[in-house]
């Protein structure tokens, strides 16, 4: 057991657990934060993506002991801010949305993508979001969702 | 429950890797997917671990005489962004997984894992990259190629850290780098091959030659090479294709859920045909 | 103005699940839950001579077929029962449940289960096919390891081939495939408060989990109320299978008293979950001088593992399909589900259709490129029209508007011009397939098996409640099914109730699957509306039900196979252009069409959605999607092995629909789900035909497989 203190959602926490416990389950079951999903465990399918400083992770692949002084952003956090409020407008919109299970890492993958490329084209948002797989959509939806909402964006990012 | 420790700088990392029998843990990400267990369960790693990708010595890149020192904590993504590390490995490293692997996973580790199918690796070989092996009373540098020994084996002691990749200048004429992968992106390799070559008018300066994941490591032949520098094109021709099946020789993949060992030989054979004959020979 | 059903509306659970605030099973608490870790067999085939249990400490238990309450039984009521709750005396695959271990803490229980020691007396086992139909170890199912074997004959096979000038004898072979719904299976059960055992799942079918777990227990089905929780994907892959898992869960939470809950991991649920039935098909065509089919022999073999579950419906629908849109004079089909030491293949996106689909499409191109004649002129001339007749000698009720949809695609992708431009072998292809999908249960499924029925019931607020069972799974039926009610009511959207179905509130109108939701149900729902409407008035709470009935001039015998084995058809056409690369064999995807008649879209980016979403996975099936077994294992277990397509394997999808309403179906809708899967992986391997110039004779076409054929010849 050690201290862990971290920023979740610009709330700080002192988490008492395990170092080596996956962020994606001191999420899940100590925050009750279940926005991310295990939906593979192997860092595949990026349904547990957050943002850990900014960068996009895949939760299930970071231990919680390398989150000291980390800020992480999950799902939840991300829908409070108008960034996050014009990616799930823009999916919606778009029908990006079948089962839902690869959606919250969808949005942070997006957020990740145009926090650093604002103006996207559609091979860099294909590319940005290689690591979060989807069985419903087939992409192109979610695809036009993330350009949609670059363009509606304007100034967001 | 398994230990772990969290040193404050690489001379406690050192004092504690020479002490106990610990893992190094940089990105984590080959370690994790090796040691998973199950859904919500802590992986189920072999030996206490040592936490290393926050530590600052670690994490530089920065120029050295005649060449580019890459610290082990140093993530794929950084060194994508970095604009002195050489444009093949950059293509390379495009290659592995994805956007949120690479944000965590580092060079070192992908080094560590040895795995024979490493993408990073094969440019590495190919690059001459060193490995600086560092312990509290030793420090070391091996070629890549001295330091992994067979797939997942390295020379790496209980007592070591691998604190630096260093990669010689190697000035280019020209180089090739392709992954064939299980699928477009987010893929594991089914073979890749590097070549990187240096020409001076009609003469081959210098050649390098990697094929990844069609053997136990990966296939480079410095005698091979060595036929080929310092001579005109036009005189290698008559002997490329001789050259040509003694790779063939050295090339013995195998089977496995990814691919099959027919199919991987015949394509390393024709990529490196491709390589040899139409890009170095300039064939039509 | 009147708005057309069609027109999109936002879907009304997509900011919910955009957000992660929607709970799905896993995100949900029960509380004093514990958790099951099922024991497996290791062997494919083998009897079981012991089972150890380590000690167990206090707070676990070990549940077995001992387990299951006098008056109860070891067998799982689905289509058929052979599938025990618990191999107690013998295992027919490996990955059999043997037993549950439950308890508090997860890394507990897998210790715990790490140290039983089972004891196998080995059996050989037959794993493919042709061991099986050998015999080989003896019959697993049977005398013959056959759990189904059909025969249908149209006009006079025997005489064609006796007039026949030429023979062509083909062979199409298709894989595995694994669903990877996002979100893997699980169920949790409880005992409630007022006495019932409660399950509550993520899947397809909750009145099929409570008929399963009622004849395990041995109890009225009214004492089982099961709950449908948001489900992250299903495809089939939660049909029957969450019967599977509930039935010793239910056991155990008898024996225990307590919540337990049953969560797979994935590396857990590819291997052992069911996959889609692998198949062999064989043709013998016979043509007259002039290259004209005169009659077709088809073989049709499907490897249905080691219990029948829904096999025999699967192979009804391939042999139902596998003269696809054609109409083919003098045929005779024989049928047969195999049993293997495999794990029981299951329901799938298409169920037999894609084999049956995929097999004939290829046929008549190998046909087509025989006889060097343009494929798309050669598969024209046997289109099937309204009046024709099917394999079954039943009838097309309805209009076929193929050839306009194929004037359609081919504006779209310029198909005529790029097949006549690109020259076989040079490395570029483009592909065509032909499609249709009997809407709804086969046969009598609808009449005589599933009856649905739904109910609507005004409040006095105004709201309405939709009480149906079937569910919303990524399909986009939470949306659907409110736009039918609220068109026909003339009521907002919004002012629907659709919550996820409890079996103790709804009545049973059936299963989510067969693409029957819209096509069935949605009739029912519309039905109902309008029912309700006349009544709407009425101050009081109204209450109204519908019953489906078999739409007038269907007829069907069941026993015989012979009649309107389904009362309407989705249609489609694909075009997939394609480019290999010379040096190794990589196919990159170069532009994807589509049109489908679905009747009328009740939302065109829902259709739309599914479209994208179901060629998507049939690409993934025809490229990509390889999955070996060996031993009795899938060599392809995790995802990083098992590889399903990413945003970067195919480019963007344009697609079209072209209206046909069918009488029958709510506003003219038809099914759509699996249709839209059906067509792809065809078109695929056609565009790869043309461009390597060499037959493509089964999927996945790997570039390992493109390989192979090029170099043998």
């Amino acid at each position: 057991m050690a201290e862990v203190r971290l920023t979740i959602n610009g709330i700080e926490h002192t988490l008492e657990t395990d170092p080596l416990r996956r962020l994606l389950d001191v999420l899940r079951e100590d925050l009750k934060l279940t926005g991310v999903k295990e939906g593979c465990g192997e860092g595949e399918c990026g349904a547990c993506s957050v943002l850990k400083d900014g960068l996009l992770v895949n939760s299930c692949m970071v231990p919680v002991g390398t989150c000291e002084g980390a800020r992480i952003i999950t799902p939840e956090g991300l829908r409070e801010t108008e960034r996050g409020r014009a990616i799930r407008d823009a999916y919606g919109e778009a029908g990006a949305v079948q089962c839902g299970f690869c959606t919250p890492g969808m949005m942070m993958a997006a957020e990740a993508l145009l926090e650093r490329n604002p103006n996207p084209s559609e091979e860099e948002v294909r590319e940005a979001l290689a690591g979060n797989l989807c069985r419903c959509t087939g992409y192109d939806m979610i695809v036009e969702g993330v350009l949609t909402a670059a363009k509606r964006g304007k100034g967001l990012w | 429950m398994v230990e772990s420790y969290r040193p404050e700088d690489l001379r406690q990392a050192m004092n504690i890797r020479a002490e106990k029998k610990v893992l190094p843990f940089a990105g984590g990400t080959d370690l994790m997917v090796r040691y998973r267990y199950e859904s919500t369960a802590v992986p189920e790693y072999p030996a206490p671990v040592l936490f290393l990708n926050h530590l600052p010595e670690l994490r530089h890149i920065r120029r050295i005489d005649r060449g580019l020192s890459i610290g082990a904590a140093v993530t794929l993504t950084e060194c994508l962004e970095h604009e002195a590390v050489p444009e093949v490995l950059k293509e390379a490293v495009r290659t592995i997984a994805a956007p949120g692997i690479r944000n965590v996973a580092t060079l070192a580790g992908n080094i560590c894992n040895a795995s024979p199918a490493g993408d990073s690796i094969c440019v590495l070989y190919a690059l001459d990259a060193g490995i600086k092996l560092t312990s509290p009373e030793s420090e070391r540098i091996m070629p890549i190629s001295q330091f992994i020994t067979g797939p997942g084996k390295t020379v790496l002691r209980q007592d070591e850290l691998l604190t630096e990749i260093i990669l010689p200048d190697f000035d280019e004429s020209m180089h090739y780098f392709r992954k064939v992968g299980t699928r477009r992106a987010n893929a594991l390799s089914k073979l890749s091959i590097t070549g990187c070559v240096r020409m001076n008018g009609e003469l081959i300066e210098d050649i390098r030659i990697a094929v990844g994941a069609v053997a136990p490591t990966v296939v480079r032949s410095p005698e091979l090479e060595k036929r080929m520098c310092g001579r005109k094109r036009d005189v290698l021709r008559a002997e490329m294709e001789d050259i040509f099946s003694r790779y063939g020789q050295l090339i013995q993949p195998i089977d496995d859920q990814r691919s099959t060992a027919v199919y991987r030989k015949k394509t390393a054979l024709n990529l490196l045909r491709y390589f040899l004959f139409e890009l170095v020979l300039k064939e039509e | 103005m009147k708005t057309r059903i069609s027109t999109p509306i936002e879907r009304v659970d997509a900011k919910e699940k955009a957000g992660g605030s929607a709970r799905y099973l896993a995100d949900m608490s029960f509380e004093g839950m514990l958790f099951a870790k099922t024991l497996r067999s290791a062997e494919a085939r083998a009897e079981i001579t012991g089972v150890d249990i380590p000690e167990l400490p206090d707070g676990y238990f070990y549940i077995d077929a001992r387990n299951i309450p006098a008056g109860g039984k070891n067998r799982i009521d689905m289509i058929k029962d052979d599938w025990p709750v618990f191999a107690d005396r013998e295992v027919r695959f490996a990955g059999e449940t043997i037993g549950l271990l439950v308890g508090p803490d997860r890394k507990t229980l897998n210790r715990l289960r790490d140290k039983v020691k089972v004891e196998y007396r080995k059996r050989e086992p037959a794993l493919t096919i042709d061991e099986a139909l050998a015999l080989k170890g003896g019959a697993i199912h049977g005398e013959d390891n056959i759990y189904a074997d059909y025969h249908l004959v149209k006009g006079d096979p025997d005489g064609a081939f006796s007039r026949a000038a030429r023979i062509i004898d083909d062979r199409l072979d298709t894989g595995y495939q694994e669903h990877i719904y996002m979100e893997p299976q699980g169920v949790v059960a409880k005992p409630e408060e007022d006495g019932k055992l409660g399950i509550y799942f993520s899947g397809q079918c909750p009145f099929y989990i409570r008929h399963a777990v009622a004849g395990t227990l041995g109890v009225p089905e009214e004492d089982i109320r099961v709950q449908h929780v948001v489900t992250g994907g299903a495809f089939g892959g939660k049909e029957h299978y969450p019967d599977v898992i509930s039935s010793p869960l239910a056991v155990a939470v008898r024996a225990i008293g307590r919540p337990i809950g049953c969560f797979f991991d994935r590396v857990e649920d590819i291997c052992f979950t069911p996959k889609r039935h692998p198949s062999e098909i064989l043709f013998r065509t016979a043509l007259d001088e002039s290259g004209r089919i005169i009659g077709m022999d088809i073989d049709v073999k499907i490897n249905a593992g080691a219990y029948e579950s829904c096999s025999m419906v699967v192979l009804q629908r391939a042999i139902f399909s596998v003269n696809s849109v054609y109409d083919i004079p003098n045929v005779r089909i024989r049928g047969r589900a195999v049993a293997t030491n495999n794990v029981p293949s299951d329901a799938y996106r298409g169920f037999g259709a894609p084999q049956g689909l995929f097999a004939m499409e290829m046929h008549m191109s190998h046909i087509a490129r025989d006889l060097q004649r343009d494929e798309k002129e050669f598969k024209t001339a046997y289109l099937i029209r309204k009046g024709g007749l099917t394999v079954t000698n039943g009838l097309i009720h309805e209009e076929v508007k193929l050839p306009e949809m194929l004037e359609k695609i081919d504006a779209m992708s310029g198909y005529s011009r790029k097949a006549e431009v690109f020259i076989p072998g040079k490395w570029r292809g483009i592909g065509l397939s032909l499609f249709n999908h009997g809407s709804g249960f086969t046969g009598n499924g609808e009449q005589d098996l599933i009856q649905g029925v739904v109910r609507m019931r005004k409040r006095v607020d105004g709201r309405v409640d939709l009480l149906v069972s079937n569910v919303e799974m990524g399909q986009g039926l939470q949306t659907t099914f409110r736009k039918i009610a609220a068109m026909i009511l003339e009521i907002p959207v919004d002012k629907v109730v659709y919550n996820d179905p409890n079996t103790g509130l709804v009545p049973d109108s059936g299963p989510t699957c067969a693409s029957r939701s819209i096509a069935i149900v949605g009739y029912l729902v519309q039905e109902a509306a309008k029912k309700l409407k006349t009544r709407w008035n009425e101050s009081d709470i109204v209450e109204v039900s519908h019953q489906y009935e078999t739409p007038d001039g269907i007829s069907w015998d069941q026993e015989t196979f012979q009649g309107d084995a389904y009362p309407s058809y989705g249609w489609g056409v694909n075009v997939v252009e394609v480019e290999v690369d010379p040096l190794t064999y990589e196919v990159t995807t170069r532009g994807i069409w589509a049109v489908h008649d679905v009747g009328v879209a009740i939302d065109d980016k829902i259709v739309e959605g599914q479209v994208d979403g179901g060629i998507i996975q049939a690409l993934g099936y025809g490229y990509l999607e390889k999955l070996e077994s060996k031993d009795g294992m899938y060599q392809q277990r995790t995802m990083a092995d098992y590889v399903i397509p990413t945003s970067m394997d195919f480019p963007r999808i344009e697609s079209a629909l072209v209206e046909n309403p069918y009488e029958f179906g709510p506003y003219g809708a038809k099914g759509a789900g699996e249709l839209v899967f059906d067509g792809a992986a065809a078109a695929f391997a056609d565009a790869v035909q043309m461009a390597v110039d060499r037959n493509m004779c089964r999927i996945p076409v790997t570039p390992e497989y493109i390989m192979e054929v090029r170099d043998n010849g």
